[in-house]
């Protein structure tokens, strides 16, 4: 079940222009919009609103934020490795290490 | 098809360049990255069924309101985490739902259950604080755009989980009694276990590859001792003793035990007296995971089921 992308922009005041603040990913536009407003619950935004990433038209696609070329999945030796994971990410083992 | 060589990325970020797209990473920067991200996102993730467990023992519903609050943005992290994966060509239905609970990268004082209101609100002071000083080193310093504009809400809601904490240390401390002594048995055991998942100290640290690309700023040691700054002085203001002092000859602060020791899983004990062990038999202990790894693990998989039903629809 792959889940599309939709982008989650918002405001904190009315002469506020619009700020992406995230993502969530959402089957349909309704599910989004809950998604969204339960995520980014951070603040009392005064608007939010959600776009499918697929409907984002980018004017210099090289310069997108919205576009993400999916590379190869990553090598399992990440993925399956036993943990020896610190908090910050510096020692998780990779498969093969002692 | 990368961009830039490896030599050539890791000077550019340091020169202040920040990596937006996947065509400008290299495999080095790329798969370290996704190591970071993996740990972030499982440690989000697996600090919910931990809380949970404890936020049931709340003392109030206004309390287990605020517990569960803290609950749900964890999740919510967690979220936001495995979301970049994917942008980095993760799946992450296999993240969550496909992985052994073994494979989880969490830290090993996850793999613990806490198991009352006092182990609840000291893991929000001193492991959400652990949580804020690696973030926080994160958000300063990383070279990802993409994390760093998604650590804004993070940092925000961990320093609400922080202050939770904080306030609810003091008041049980402040009670005194069985109360205070409770406070003091969950630092015992559990102030110990933050300082160990910092990780190796810096002169045997193996390279990791997360400072040349610019992935955090802090080595482990700089992260330890910004994490005690602020956890030793707390502590020591509502009477609770942690093992550690400064030391003003040397200007920082020291552990008065041996480090890293031995734990006793089953008496939720650090064995000091039992001496200095070596940091290859911490991994082996970590490695091998914590007793509640599976629970944690299986409570989170258990949607599968549903899951399963909503994709043969
Ligand atoms: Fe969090
Ligand atoms: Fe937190």
């Amino acid at each position: 079940m792959k889940e599309p992308v939709y982008e989650v922009f918002a405001r904190k005041a009315r002469e506020e222009p619009l700020r992406h603040i995230g993502f969530i990913n959402a089957t349909d536009d309704d599910l989004a919009r809950v998604y969204a407003w339960k995520t980014y619950d951070e603040q009392n935004w005064a608007e939010m609103c959600v776009i499918p990433r697929s409907a984002i038209i980018p004017v210099d696609p090289g310069e997108s934020q919205f576009v993400t070329a999916n590379a190869p999945a990553t090598e399992d030796s990440i993925v399956h490795a036993r943990a020896t994971g610190a908090y910050g990410g510096s020692d998780v083992a990779i498969k093969g290490d002692a | 098809m990368a961009r830039y060589t490896d030599e050539e990325l890791k000077e550019k970020v340091h020169n202040g360049f920040i990596v937006e797209y996947p065509d400008e990473m290299t495999e080095g920067y790329r798969n370290a990255l996704i190591v970071q991200l993996l740990v972030q996102a499982d440690t989000e993730l697996i600090s919910a069924p931990a809380y949970f467990g404890a936020a049931k023992d709340a003392p109030s519903t206004n309390t287990m309101v605020s517990a569960t609050a803290i609950i749900q943005d964890e999740l919510a992290h967690a979220n936001i985490a495995y979301r970049l994966l994917e942008d980095l060509g993760m799946d992450k239905e296999q993240l969550v739902y496909g992985r052994q609970a073994h494979e989880f990268k969490h830290p090993y004082g996850f793999d613990h259950p806490l198991e009352n209101w006092a182990e609840l609100v000291v893991a929000n002071g001193l492991y959400d604080r652990a949580g804020i000083t690696l973030l926080g080193d994160v958000f300063k310093n990383t070279s990802y755009g993409p994390l760093k504009r998604a650590l804004v809400k993070v940092d925000q809601e961990e320093t609400f989980h922080l202050r939770h904490g904080e306030m609810w240390m003091k008041r049980l401390s402040a009670a005194g009694g069985e109360a205070k002594e409770s406070i003091q048995r969950a630092v015992d055991w559990m102030f110990p276990m933050a300082v160990e998942w910092f990780g190796l100290p810096d002169d045997m640290k193996r390279h990791s590859g997360q400072l040349d690309y610019k992935l955090k700023g802090m080595t482990n040691d700089e992260l330890r001792q910004t994490w005690m700054q602020s956890t030793v002085p707390l502590c020591e203001s509502i009477g609770i003793e942690v093992p550690a002092h400064w030391d003003e000859g040397r200007e920082r602060f020291v552990l008065d035990y041996a480090f890293p020791c031995e734990y006793d899983e089953d008496e939720k004990r650090w064995l000091m007296d039992e001496g200095e062990i070596s940091w290859s038999q911490v991994f082996e202990r970590w490695k091998g995971r914590g007793p509640a790894n599976k629970r944690f693990v299986e409570s989170i998989q258990e949607g599968r089921a549903f899951r399963g039903m909503l994709e043969a629809a």
